[in-house]
């Protein structure tokens, strides 16, 4: 039972990381928030359930992968092309913020308020294995596979490439970057292509979690993904990892304590308590955190 | 009617005036919802068990919230950037769950029982903090605000303590948002603590964008008009978030500089 409800916390915690990871990408290359960001993830589960009506679940994934990726562009575009500067930094998040209440309202139009469900008619994914006496259902196999995959090619792609290296460079310093002629504008939006992508994954691996996609997410797992991001240490991809699977299962073993009614703000209470004793983050954090000290 | 209409008006008023409050020491609160329910809950406490009369029930009220600000928001304070805007999210997800969770007040079913505020009440607070904003506009204080929002390094190099400014301006933005709350609390004599989510603090944050953050003026402009514009288009209200949203970001997408771009401090010099 206490396997079971560990490994539910690792599930849901590569989910939070998934999502923490993109505003940590954001933020570590150009230090601003991205409010739109748990928007997109909110989104991610609806053309999940939009796409798997009339594609196979493996298609359907690669059409959400991309589907996020131009929304993320789209973000770029009108939220925060036009505040580069320092100070735009606060005009950056409030445009993001109103781009987020449009793309939610939008949602609303279109599939109402309440819950969509997400039929996946595949017995594969419901049956399951029983180790140590807990039982391991496929689905949550593949979240978890689906989730640290992206997350290993998104290690690899900054560490190894042209592209990463160029995106590392502009986390340094704009400036230099530009001067070494690296292409800003095409980095930018790379980044946000990949944070944005990897975020609508994460909203349709939640909906097949849940059964459901809910456009109530954006607004309490998205931002808690934020809270993780600074729990991690802010622009530390690392840090979102660790932060994403220790709430994770901090939240289940809440549960498993009875005290579900407290989980909400299991993330936010962490986040109180890293910021008075580890101002920094779990690891840190990236050049920008060291930069928001005092 | 209309005066239910005025008195939400009036409510969002001074909503928008404790942002503003924040705004001006350069930080955003996405919080003023919860300190509003801080400011509701406690007056409600204090009227309906302990038999207290509105104004210092809310007084009280206003105090505790602006006590809780300082305690929570310190850690944060003390950071740049973009910590404060995180706790505030913070402190309203987790005030909420607490509300919920609290039988005293009665959870989630809510409270209710408050009574005796009025539009009158409503229009005297308006007044006092009005005439407290203004004059803290002529006073040395919001010279230091400047100096803070402008640039904090240079502000700490003229001997400004800089977490000590921001804090001045988040507790007087959570009492003023404690103030609304209590006479909210005591004007629709029932509240939840759903009525307290945190759109709510988005929206009054975009009410203060909106009206423009150059003076107290901008953000009593902003209030009143998405307060009583969607109350007479029908459309506006179906559509509001959306509307609200492109309202933003065309504002902000047309003024390059951005709507953040306070008075600088020469053009006030030459006015004066």
């Amino acid at each position: 039972m206490l396997a079971g409800q560990i490994l539910n916390g690792i599930v849901t915690g590569s989910m939070y990381a998934l999502v923490a990871i993109g505003f940590s990408l954001v933020i570590g290359t150009l230090d601003k928030l991205n409010f739109a960001h748990s928007e997109v993830f909110m989104v991610g589960g609806f053309i999940a359930v939009a796409s798997v009506s009339f594609l196979p679940w493996q298609l359907a994934l690669i059409v959400i992968f991309l589907a996020g990726g131009l929304l993320g562009l789209a973000t770029e575009f009108l939220a925060f092309r036009r505040f580069q500067t320092a100070e735009g930094k606060v005009t950056a998040a409030l445009a993001s913020m109103a781009l987020g209440l449009i793309i939610t309202d939008l949602v609303h139009k279109v599939w109402g308020t309440e819950p969509v469900p997400l039929k996946l008619e595949s017995p594969w994914l419901q049956s399951g294995h029983t180790f140590f006496g807990a039982t391991v259902l496929n689905l949550q196999l593949v979240i978890l596979a689906i989730a640290f995959l992206l997350m290993a090619l998104l290690h690899i792609l900054l560490q190894k490439t042209r592209m990463g290296r160029q995106i590392r460079a502009l986390a340094e310093s704009t400036v230099s970057a530009s001067l070494l002629g690296i292409n800003v504008r095409r980095v930018t939006q790379t980044v946000f292509f990949l944070s944005s992508a990897l975020a609508a994954v994460g909203g349709l691996l939640v909906a097949l979690r849940g059964g459901a996609a809910s456009s109530e997410i954006g607004l309490s797992f998205g931002l808690k993904s934020l809270a993780i991001m600074a729990i991690g240490g802010m622009g530390d991809l690392r840090g979102a990892l660790v932060g994403g699977l220790l709430i994770g299962v901090l939240e289940a073993l809440m549960f498993q304590m009875g005290l579900g009614r407290l989980v909400e703000m299991t993330a936010w209470v962490t986040l109180f308590a890293v910021l008075i004793f580890l101002p920094n983050g779990l690891f840190g954090g990236g050049i920008h955190a060291r930069e928001q000290r005092a | 009617m209309i005066g239910d209409q005025l008195f939400f008006t009036g409510i969002n008023v001074l909503l928008a005036w404790s942002v503003y409050l924040v705004l001006m020491t350069g930080s955003l609160s996405f919080a003023q919802g919860t300190f509003m329910a801080i400011g509701c809950y406690a007056a409600g406490v204090l009227t309906v068990k302990f038999g207290w009369s509105l104004l210092p029930a809310t007084l009280v009220g206003a105090l505790l919230s602006s006590v809780i600000a300082a305690v929570v928001g310190w850690p944060a304070l003390r950071l740049r950037g973009v910590y404060l805007i995180l706790v505030t999210i913070g402190i309203t997800f987790c005030g909420r769950v607490l509300l919920e969770n609290v039988e005293y007040i009665g959870g989630v079913a809510g409270f209710g029982g408050m009574a005796g505020a009025s539009l009158t009440s409503v229009f005297i607070a308006v007044g006092f903090v009005g005439a407290a904003l203004f004059w803290l506009s002529r006073s040395p204080l919001q010279r230091s605000f400047d100096a803070v929002r402008e640039d904090d390094r240079v502000a700490a190099s003229l001997g400004i303590n800089v977490p000590v400014v921001r804090l001045i301006g988040f507790c007087g933005g959570a009492f003023i948002a404690a103030v609304a709350g209590s006479l909210f609390g005591h004007y629709m004599s029932f509240v939840r603590p759903e009525s307290f989510d945190i759109l709510l603090s988005v929206y009054v944050v975009l009410y203060v964008v909106l009206g423009g953050v150059n003076n107290m003026w901008g953000a009593l402009l902003g209030a009143t008009v998405m307060t009583l514009l969607p109350e007479y288009f029908r459309v506006l209200a179906q559509w509001r978030p959306s509307v609200f949203g492109l309202a933003i970001l065309l504002m902000l997408l047309f003024k390059p500089q951005g709507l953040l771009s306070f008075r600088t401090l020469s053009s006030r010099w030459k006015k004066a």
